[in-house]
């Protein structure tokens, strides 16, 4: 994460510069009961208000700095994309005013602007032109644009003929290797295959490095926080909160994720009584450091005896990714019968997951897995944090050394 | 609006490419390609041609070659209808670019206009060529032609920056433009020559009649392509073919028309993304 410190020095040394200057922005948006307004019913009711006032950002101030990362979190309809379409002057606010130093250039779904009958590289240029740029700027980095494609090939072939993925890929390579000062992106990333997305990380790295201003618009809280050198999270029109990256990214979290959507199914023969989360002393508990001890303790109560039950145990993180998975069985561990009331123990010395809300899940099966007598999916959570600043999932020892050759 | 026009200067690259683009595109899948900008006039001459000026012969007395009388009104109708339509609904028709991008929206409707413009050039070019060939005496008035070309670019961006701005909120607009080009064109000295106006319709019907700036400049055009004081010599003998009065008013109208319309478009582009 060499960009991120090299980022985020920048501007702790740096002299006050903004990029943008966000003043006192409000935007109000007219929602229409029935968008059907023709002539004749706009006379008709030419005094009746066919439409309610709906604030989708209420007075923000922000500056974002020269050669910064600024990611924007929220949920939908926070206002985010509204944020950034009056940055490039898509809309224009109600309210207070939007002062851009430099040539802004947004990253959005660039299939928009083109033209089916015309080839890729008519359309390069096209697209180009009506980002704003001229034919010279285009000439020069016209073969990366191609190589960064991965359309060699097709370039001449009219754009009707490209699949969706090619589509796609060209409107982005337009857009990510012409060179403004500042770039706007919203939720482009999330397209093209992994390869592709990874290389257009690569090309957002390498942008921060050469010090452009990049304000990132995205779902991926995560991703958000990885590369971003702040995060701004809206809410309902409102800055939320603004600051560190993982700060406010875990607190986004939480936040979003304070009723986990606990799911019950099994035929409950056996079924699952409670669940405790303890630390080391024994006392339940929420929140765990890094490499602390943790023990899951499932009490359960059998209906009738049950031969064998396998006891499975499942970690997932909030965007319901499995951390962790294991059961009795995979364990090695054979619980004869279960009859009347009992309960089994999952210790694990130390957890070696860094920070963030993680859900359990567990649940009993038969000893062929055919039979699922009882689960509890994402009944209990317990928060990570660490000590470090690394980040990921997991904690790995990890030694530097340095030495010249 | 000086300074958005200042943009828009900066945005002429821009403007010259989607007018190419336009220009490119609008044949592109089409066999005859090119042809077609210059078969479709040639249909519509025929089609006068046989009902008016065989059927129903209103063509004045003493007026050659009706066909070439035609042509020189009927090319720079076109030209005003098609960038019409074109222009009322560009800013809709691109509004996926307009949501996502932004760029001097007026380079939508103006491309359009200067997309025609290429095409109506070039037809005027090959009726040149035609009346060459066939020997028709020309007056040294043709090459007044840009001058006339760009009233009438002026009068159609007027109108047009309006009704494409106008079109974002009421999508009434472009099918209305549609149905008025109709009345218009018959409302405009096209198919018959302007004497019939003069002969048949009282002082005051006249005055109506002229307050189609079209009308001026239909006749502006007929002037210098034409020829009718050497072709039409009869037909046209009692009348004022040319009033610089007139002319004066109809270009100082245009401007002010589009100085107006630029400033309501621009007051508008700000809700566009909203609305489409």
């Amino acid at each position: 994460m060499e960009t991120l410190v090299k980022g985020g020095e920048l501007i702790k040394s740096g002299k006050p510069d903004p990029a943008v200057e966000v003043i006192g922005v409000s935007k109000c948006f007219r929602l229409y009961h029935d968008y059907n307004v023709n002539l004749k019913e706009k006379l008709i009711n030419w005094r009746k208000r066919g439409y309610d006032l709906f604030w989708a950002l209420d007075d923000i101030n922000l500056t974002i700095h020269r050669g910064e990362t600024l990611g924007m979190i929220g949920p939908n309809g926070s206002g985010k994309s509204t944020l950034l379409r009056m940055m490039t002057r898509i809309m224009k606010p109600n309210k207070g005013e939007i002062k851009v130093h430099g040539k802004i250039a947004a990253l959005l779904d660039l299939g928009a602007g083109f033209h089916p009958d015309l080839t890729g590289r008519e359309n390069i240029y096209l697209n180009a032109s009506i980002l704003g740029f001229s034919k010279k700027e285009v000439d020069a980095i016209f073969d990366e644009i191609v190589e960064f494609s991965e359309l060699g090939p097709f370039i001449d072939n009219q754009v009707k003929n490209y699949s969706s993925g090619m589509y796609v890929r060209l409107g982005f390579s337009v857009a990510i290797n012409v060179d403004p000062e500042i770039l706007l992106i919203d939720e482009v990333l999330a397209v093209g295959d992994e390869s592709f997305q990874a290389k257009c990380l690569e090309r957002i790295y390498s942008l921060q490095r050469s010090g452009k201003t990049i304000v990132l618009v995205t779902h991926n809280s995560d991703l958000a926080a990885q590369i971003s050198d702040r995060v701004l999270w809206l809410e309902y029109g409102k800055i939320r909160k603004l600051g560190d990256p993982w700060e406010v990214v875990s607190e986004y979290h939480e936040a979003m994720s304070i009723q986990p959507k606990e799911e019950e199914s099994g035929t409950q023969d056996i079924f699952i009584r409670e669940v405790d989360v303890l630390d080391k002393a024994g006392n339940p508990s929420h929140s765990f450091q890094t490499n602390e001890p943790l023990v899951v303790r499932v009490h359960y109560e059998a209906q009738r005896p049950i031969d064998h039950p396998i006891f499975g145990l499942s970690f997932y993180d909030h965007q319901g990714l499995m951390v962790y998975g294991t059961n009795t069985q995979l364990r090695g561990y054979d619980i004869s019968l279960a009859e009347g009331r009992g309960r089994v123990d999952f210790s694990i010395p130390n957890l070696t997951m860094l920070d963030g809300r993680y859900f359990i899940s567990v649940d009993i099966r038969s000893r062929d897995g055919e039979t699922l007598y009882h689960s509890l999916d994402k009944t209990r959570h317990f928060d990570v944090k660490s000590s470090g600043r690394d980040i990921g999932y997991l904690s790995l020892d990890c030694d530097i050394s340095w030495m010249e050759e | 609006m000086i300074e958005n026009f200042r943009e828009l200067l900066k945005s002429r690259e821009l403007l010259f490419n989607l007018t190419r683009k336009e220009v490119k595109v609008k044949y592109k899948n089409s066999v005859l390609g090119f042809f077609w900008s210059l078969i479709y006039p040639l249909i519509m001459l025929m089609v006068f041609y046989v009902a008016f000026g065989v059927i129903f012969k209103v063509r004045g007395e003493g007026m050659n070659y009706y066909a070439f009388f035609l042509m020189c009104g009927i090319l720079p109708w076109n030209f005003f209808s098609q960038s019409l339509t074109m222009a009322a609904s560009s800013i809709v028709r691109d509004g996926a670019l307009v949501k996502k991008i932004y760029f001097p929206r007026e380079v939508l409707p103006l491309s359009q206009i200067g997309s025609n413009s290429f095409n109506f050039v070039l037809q005027v070019l090959v009726l040149v060529a035609f009346m060459i060939f066939f020997r028709i005496p020309l007056s040294y008035w043709i090459f007044a032609f840009p001058l006339v070309l760009f009233l009438e670019v002026v009068f159609i961006a007027g109108l047009s920056l309006f009704l494409s701005a106008l079109n974002v909120y009421f999508r009434d607009v472009q099918y209305f433009t549609e149905l008025l080009l109709i009345a218009w064109f018959w409302m405009t000295p096209i198919v018959y020559p302007f004497t019939f106006i003069t002969q048949r319709l009282p002082i005051w019907g006249q005055k109506l009649y002229l307050m189609n700036p079209m009308a001026h400049i239909i006749l502006l055009y007929q002037y210098i392509l034409y020829n009718p004081r050497v072709n039409a010599q009869a037909a046209f003998q009692d009348v004022e073919l040319i009033s610089w009065k007139s002319v004066t008013a109809v270009a100082v109208g245009s401007l002010i028309l589009l100085m107006l319309s630029y400033l309501y478009f621009i007051r508008q582009e700000g809700r566009f993304a909203e609305f489409i």
